[in-house]
């Protein structure tokens, strides 16, 4: 019984930043680097139900460079013996469609039971790339997962999703599943340093797409759409009214009439 | 000049021994004796055993501990203080207790091993008659000691003796503690009666011996007794009639001395030796400098039992629940779940529990942090602040504070914490602060200055700032450091700053049980100004101050650094400082704990205000009495039950008390963001106000310097 947990590592914009030459993304000098957040509950999801159970595997994998090796380290530090990360320069800038190809590839290699994917990340938001594995590998899925009933083997598994207005739907659905797992579920665990540096000792496997068996033909044509310009909106006035109470009416009052007269 | 009628042999006057006693029945009380010793003998095996199955640990250099407690012993100093009573009766207790037993040692020395061996003799004569005056009156010191100890547990009713627990309800099992009252009062009363019937028996053998002018004339030798005696004779008692109540006696008082004796490995007796050796192997900064963990081990921290060294096990061993931590300790006093006594006593019955029977009990069994019984729960551990008040007035050097960082590391390994504490350690992961901000922010307090503060990565200086985290980032506190700029500046120091490589240098990360973080942090500031020249480190920061004076030496990193409070008496001084005007508040200062008792800077914050001008008014707990801010142990980054009483607002409280308090006068950035809030949320926001020395300093300053000491460097 394994299940395979996608974690990514997202930028961290700083308050202040400017745009990439091109357009196309922010300029590297103002990104910081860490996990996504949603990611610590699908892997806390996974390790509670390895926990509970025997003979039950756990494996993080990330779609992403070098550094976001940390971030499977940070996974390693609170449990799993080991994590696959695949890489190819030709992959930078790729999208969720292409991101999930290669999840599910990796997938059908590792024969995973169960894939839990964080619902979104927290810099481009897509909440794509979870259930576009389910596609790749043609099961079904649920998203926006908030809580979860699932005995390893077992033919299905109950769900929670949260829906408007506090809404909850439960329903069942048949394994294996991708499910895209929301914040809240649990109570992720820390990883503390010390963990993160001894996790430094388990292996880490570093695939190509190649090795995957997926061409470069087949990831350009997965592309499901494509990225035309970023651009920061044009920003709000905000003015913050000073003085006595009487001196701020006044100047309410005049705001008032000076929109009033615009308009 | 001899107290003999020299007509008389000197040999003839002492006290014959089992006088009267057929031969048998002096053997049957050797027998008794020495099974009392084999009792002692084997019940000292097992505290031993129980503490050999702590880790080891080498203490050296042993004699100046050694030395030191012996000092400590004759002075009783650690007893004295904040209790001078009890200290001072302890004082004949123990000196009493002390010298019989010396005289029942000298008496077995003579009379077991050197007369029947060499046929030395010496317990006659004049030596016999001071050594009788000596033990009359060593047995009176005992018993007025004894007495005020039950008048002190009995109508004093001293809230620190009444063994109630802030970390156990009620309906626990190991709520009770009336065990410890009974085994307290049973100790008061069997050494008052082993010292009374020592009296009785003394007058008794007096009586019988009446007519003995070698016993009768020198009665007064022994002068309790003779007086006991002189009554027993008023009664008219019969020579007779004293012997057989000698003989009663003599058996009463020895069978009880030797059941004493037996049972002291096992009661709290057995402090007379734990607490010695407690004391002889103290450490003299055990807040101050935890104890370095290795992080390849395959485990942290102390979740278990045997996880702590001997010496601690030794340490629970030697509490005598005197109550001086319970009363000093800001989370009892404020109603949180900890008390440190408390903590100390339920690790004592939990190893009492799983490490004195033969077997060593396997795995989860030794399990120390829980919620069964004796087990320490988390939220007693989470609710210290590290301020070490425990650590400071504890008369015997129980280290409360290295104990409860080595239960939070195996808590941090776990996982169990607070997930606003959680959150934080993250952010100083990837961030190096403590607030979540973003790295390259670190320095933006800097832009409100009209000069720049040299780039110590860049250039050398002679004074490196290392800012801290609060320092940089919280708004009140920003303030401060910008005037510290300022007071520097002008001052014509030659300082510069780490700007956005500096990471918050990790005290309280450590005192939060995050050992691994903190060795990266510590590691990683090394380096950095391991690559910057500079002479000395400032910091108005304790903690930051703290544990690189402390704890950074341990990685390698060796610096002469200083607090900007002792920095500014300097400046003060030397006229560094020039000052356009003196302040005329009167003021109160509160000791941060790692400025004050970590480190012992109580004196230059207060100079620094004298030279100000201000008038100082001392709360009643100050110096090293100080009442934490709360703040501590990394208790800013959990947050405090609405329902009870913060720490800092309890100590606003006390502050208030003082008639026209203008300023209440803070030296830490913590300080500052705990009392700033709680000034208004007791109400005293007209009152008084709170703010840095830093700030008084500012308000005084003649910052339009020219020549002087302002001269030695440039100005910009």
């Amino acid at each position: 019984m394994k299940i395979l947990v996608p974690v990514k590592q997202v930028a961290v914009l700083d308050e202040d930043f400017e745009l990439r030459d091109d357009g196309l993304d922010a300029d590297p000098d103002f990104i910081d680097h860490e996990s996504n957040e949603w990611d610590d509950y699908s892997y806390e999801a996974a390790l509670q139900i390895m926990e509970a159970h025997g003979g039950v595997e756990v494996v993080p994998m990330t779609v992403g460079p070098e550094d976001a090796e940390e971030s499977l380290r940070r996974c390693l530090a609170k449990g799993g013996e080991r994590a696959i990360r695949v890489w190819d320069d030709a992959l930078t800038g790729a999208g969720p469609a292409t991101v999930a190809k290669l999840i599910a590839a990796v997938a059908r290699r590792e024969g995973a039971d169960m894939v839990f994917a964080g619902t979104l990340s927290a810099d481009h938001s897509y909440a794509m790339t979870g259930i576009c594995v389910a596609a790749e590998l043609g099961w079904p899925h649920v998203a926006v997962v908030t809580a979860l009933e699932y005995q390893p083997g077992a033919a299905t598994a109950t769900v929670h999703r949260e829906l408007e207005a506090g809404l909850v739907e439960k329903m069942t659905v048949e394994c294996p599943a991708v499910l895209t797992i929301q914040l809240g579920i649990n109570q992720p665990r820390y990883a503390s340093l010390r963990g993160v540096k001894q996790a430094k000792e388990k292996p880490v496997d570093e695939l190509s797409p190649a090795d995957l068996g997926v061409s470069g033909e087949e990831l350009a044509a997965s592309a499901s759409f494509r990225l035309r310009r970023m651009f920061k909106p044009a920003r709000g006035q905000a003015e913050l009214i000073e003085g006595t109470a009487a001196e701020q009416a006044a100047r309410l009052a005049s705001i008032i009439k000076e929109l009033r007269g615009a308009a | 000049m001899s107290p003999l009628d020299t007509t008389e042999s000197a040999q003839q006057i002492t006290r014959i021994l089992f006088q009267g006693f057929p031969g048998w029945l002096e053997a049957a009380f050797y027998i008794v004796g020495f099974s009392a010793i084999g009792v002692f003998l084997y019940g000292c095996y097992v505290q031993v055993r129980k503490y050999r199955r702590g880790r080891p640990l080498s203490i050296s250099p042993l004699g100046r501990g050694v030395w030191d407690m012996v000092q400590l012993m004759l002075s009783h100093r650690t007893l004295s203080r904040r209790d001078p009573a009890a200290g001072h009766t302890h004082w004949l207790i123990f000196f009493g207790f002390g010298l019989l037993f010396l005289g029942t040692s000298t008496i077995t020395l003579e009379y077991d091993i050197l007369a029947p061996l060499a046929g030395v003799k010496f317990w006659y004569g004049d030596f016999y008659l001071w050594f009788s005056l000596v033990m009359d009156i060593a047995g009176a010191g005992l018993i007025i000691g004894l007495l005020y100890m039950m008048y002190r547990r009995e109508w004093l009713a001293l809230p620190k003796l009444d063994y109630a627990r802030p970390d156990r309800g009620p309906q626990d099992p190991d709520y009770d503690r009336s065990g410890y009252r009974r085994e307290d009062w049973a100790f008061l009363w069997a050494l008052v009666l082993i010292a009374v019937t020592g009296f009785l028996l003394e007058a008794a053998r007096l009586v019988w011996l009446r007519a003995d002018p070698l016993v009768w004339d020198y009665r007064w030798w022994s002068p309790a007794g003779a007086a006991i005696a002189w009554l027993l004779n008023a009664t008219g008692m019969s020579a007779e009639g004293a012997g057989t109540l000698r003989v009663g006696l003599w058996w009463f008082h020895g069978l009880l001395a030797l059941t004493f004796i037996a049972l002291i490995p096992f009661t709290k007796a057995k402090h007379m030796f734990t607490a010695m050796a407690a004391l002889a192997i103290r450490d003299p900064r055990p807040a101050a400098l935890l104890p370095k963990a290795d992080l390849s081990a395959s485990g942290i921290g102390a979740g278990r039992i045997t996880d702590f060294t001997w010496k601690q096990l030794l340490h629970f061993d030697a509490c005598t629940k005197c109550g001086r931590c319970h009363e000093a300790c800001p989370a009892n006093a404020t109603g949180f779940p900890l008390s440190p006594r408390d903590l100390v006593l339920t690790l004592r019955e939990f190893a009492n529990d799983t490490l004195s029977s033969a077997a060593l009990p396997a795995g989860e069994a030794l399990a120390a942090i829980g919620t069964g019984v004796n087990q320490v729960r988390p939220e007693t551990l989470w609710s210290c602040r590290t301020c070490a008040a425990c650590v400071e007035i504890c008369p015997v050097g129980i280290e409360h504070v290295p104990v409860i960082v080595e239960m939070r590391r195996a808590l941090i390994d776990m996982s169990s914490m607070e997930p606003t504490l959680q959150k934080v350690l993250q952010n100083i992961q990837t961030k190096g602060n403590s607030l979540g901000e973003n790295k390259r922010k670190r320095p933006a307090w800097t832009k409100k200055l009209d000069f720049k503060i040299k780039d110590a990565r860049e250039e050398p200086v002679d004074v490196l700032w290392f800012v801290g985290d609060y320092a940089s980032f919280d708004p009140r506190y920003q303030k401060v450091s910008q005037a510290f700029a300022r007071i520097l500046h002008a001052a014509g120091v030659d300082f510069g700053i780490l700007y956005e490589d500096e990471m918050t240098a990790g005290n309280d990360v450590r005192r939060v049980g995050e050992e691994g973080l903190y060795q990266h942090l510590a590691e990683t500031n090394i380096e950095t100004l391991g690559a910057c020249t500079f002479r000395r480190i400032v910091t108005t920061d304790p903690h930051t101050y703290n544990t690189i004076r402390n704890e950074y030496p341990e990685f390698g990193g060796r610096y002469e650094i200083e607090h900007a409070s002792a920095m500014i008496r300097r400046m003060l001084a030397q006229g560094q400082i020039r000052l356009k005007k003196k302040l005329d508040y009167r003021v109160t200062y509160h000791d941060p704990c790692h400025l004050g008792r970590l480190n012992k800077g109580y004196d230059p914050p207060r100079e620094s205000m004298r030279m100000l001008g201000a008038e100082i008014v001392e709360m009643k707990r100050t110096r090293d009495n100080s009442f934490c801010c709360g703040a501590g142990g990394g208790r800013i980054w959990m947050p405090d039950p609405t329902d009870k009483q913060k720490p800092s607002e309890n100590r606003m409280r006390e502050a208030a008390q003082i008639d026209g308090l203008d300023v209440f006068v803070v030296n830490c950035p913590k300080c500052m963001n705990m009392f700033e809030d709680a000034r208004k949320s007791t109400g005293n926001e007209e009152r008084f106000q709170v703010m840095e020395l830093i700030e008084l300093v500012a308000e005084c300053m003649d910052y339009d310097q020219h020549g002087g000491a302002a001269g030695q460097a440039a100005t910009g």
